[in-house]
This record gives structure tokens, C-alpha cells and sequence, in this order.
């Protein structure tokens, strides 16, 4: 799964956590979680909880820290992927 | 350092199933945490949710000190929740029934940090306490972004002017996302953090010494 797939199925994770529809289409890797799209950091967990099932890999506490933008979203979500390969 | 920062979660708004389970807690509460839960004194999911309250309180306090940290609520360790005899409740702004005060201990980097919350069925609120600290919460009937975001802003300065004789208060927004108080384009030396989620808004600052 290259960048751009994992951008697809992430804005799938995302949607049920923003009211910004809008910016969500056109997110990119520097577009942040909280400022940009509006999410609640309640909702933090759950967007972890649901990659993990998206994506069928384990995020662990070292590395759901430096899911705060798309672009580091997507460099673990990598990450695992390939580990689990 | 004197900082501010302070959380509220929506109990109505959150996954109850999903909170209790370990696949969920177990990204934000490590296993020492876990001992701190007493079930006579709160449930399982209201405890969940007090602890994340604390360690996001804990974040927005200590990121007014350090531009670069990132939410990193493992490293944010609760080490003593208690039900406090003295309720120090004089500083609490709010029109909602309060029903359950905790206190207590988060430590970051061997640093301790003093926390307050308050718990009832539809919220709970925490702050870091400090010397001076003032906190308010609320219930609103919007809840879109926009309008959680306004309401709280108009909250905060309401509270200020009670004791702020200055005509021109605003909030702006740190380049590192926390907010500042500034009366016209002088920034104010107190401190402020707010919260908002589903129709709950929060605030708290500290006065200077």
C-alpha cells in the first residue's frame, strides 16, 4: 500500500470525527488533526483504535505520539504495514 | 513557571463500551494508573475519562513552557487521585450541578503538578492547579466547532472583565496553538486555557502573584 492509498482510507478513518467535510477532501501531509480539521482530542483514541482496524496493524504509545498531522498518520500507519508484511 | 490548563470531556458524548475496553484505556493509562482506580468512589468509564482529562489538562499546562511538546499522555503519569476533605471550591465558575470533586498528583519528567476536577452524569473537568486559579464551566445548546469555540472565548473574557478593568481583551492563538490574552496588541501576563466538547465549555487561568 503506497502513500496515496493509505491517504485514501484515512480520510474513511477520519471522516466520522470532523465537521470540516470540506478541508477533509482536500487534507494533505501537513494538514493537522485538531487545528486543521477541527477534531476533538477526545476523539484521538478512537481515530487510533479505528486505523488499527483499518490498516490491521498495533500502534503503540511511542508511536500514536506523533500521529497529530496526516503526514505522520501516514508515516506510522507505513510503518506498520511494512513490519507486518 | 505559571501556566494554565485545564480539559472537559462529555460523558454523553463518548463510547461507553468502547471506553472500558483494555484495547482503548491501554493507549493512554499505564498499568500503575490502574491501581488508582477505588469502584466505591467512581466507575470504570468515569475513571477513564477523569485520567485523560488530567493529562490533557497536564499537556495544555506544560506546552506554555515548551512550544515543541507533543501530547504524549503515557508520559504523563497520574501517581494519587483523592476525594479532598477542604473543597476549594470558590474558584469554580459554573451554572451545573457539581457533584464529585477528586484531587490529586500528575507527574511529567519527575515534575509534579497538582490536579482538580469535578465529575457528574454529563461532564468531567479538570484543571492544573495553581496558586491563583480560577475555572469555569458551562453547558451551551451548539454544538458545532464554530460556535463551542466563540462561546468559550466569551465566557473567559466575561470572567476577566469582572476583575480586569481594561477596554480591549481579546484571545489570540500562540503560533504553538495555545491561547494568549491581550488587551489591543499588548499580550496580558495570565495565563488562560479553555476546552470545549459536545455542548460543554470550560475555562481556567491563573492570576499572577
Amino acid at each position: 500500500m503506497d502513500r496515496k492509498e493509505i491517504l485514501i482510507e484515512l480520510k474513511k478513518v477520519l471522516a466520522p470525527y470532523t465537521e470540516s467535510k470540506e478541508m477533509l477532501e482536500g487534507i494533505n501531509e501537513q494538514t493537522d488533526l485538531i487545528k486543521d480539521l477541527k477534531i476533538n482530542s477526545a476523539n484521538l483514541v478512537d481515530i487510533i483504535i479505528d486505523a488499527e482496524a483499518q490498516y490491521n496493524i498495533e500502534i503503540d504509545f511511542d508511536a500514536a505520539e506523533k500521529m497529530y498531522n496526516v503526514g505522520n498518520c501516514i508515516d506510522v500507519i507505513a510503518d506498520k504495514i511494512n513490519k507486518t508484511a | 513557571m505559571i501556566s494554565a490548563g485545564n480539559d472537559i470531556v462529555a460523558l454523553k458524548a463518548i463510547d461507553k463500551e468502547r471506553t472500558c475496553l483494555p484495547a482503548f484505556y491501554s493507549k493512554f493509562i499505564i498499568p500503575a494508573e490502574l491501581l488508582l482506580h477505588n469502584p466505591d468512589q467512581i466507575s470504570f468509564e468515569n475513571f477513564v475519562w477523569l485520567l485523560w482529562s488530567v493529562k490533557e489538562s497536564a499537556y495544555k499546562y506544560l506546552k506554555r513552557g515548551d512550544s515543541d511538546l507533543v501530547f504524549a499522555p503515557h508520559k504523563l503519569s497520574i501517581t494519587e487521585i483523592r476525594v479532598p476533605d477542604d473543597l476549594e471550591t470558590t474558584e469554580l465558575n459554573t451554572d451545573q450541578s457539581v457533584g464529585l470533586f477528586y484531587a490529586g498528583t500528575v507527574s511529567f519528567k519527575g515534575a509534579e503538578h497538582h490536579f482538580q476536577s469535578v465529575l457528574n452524569d454529563d461532564f468531567v473537568g479538570s484543571i492544573i492547579k495553581g496558586r491563583h486559579s480560577c475555572w469555569g464551566i458551562r453547558r451551551i445548546n451548539a454544538t458545532d466547532y464554530s460556535s463551542q469555540s466563540a462561546a468559550v472565548r466569551l465566557f473567559v473574557l466575561d470572567k476577566l472583565k469582572e476583575s480586569l478593568t481594561l477596554d480591549s481583551l481579546e484571545i489570540k492563538k500562540h503560533a504553538a496553538g495555545y491561547p494568549v490574552l491581550y488587551n489591543g496588541n499588548e499580550p496580558i501576563d495570565i495565563p488562560i486555557s479553555f476546552s470545549h466538547h459536545d455542548r460543554y465549555i470550560a475555562y481556567s487561568f491563573q492570576i499572577p502573584n
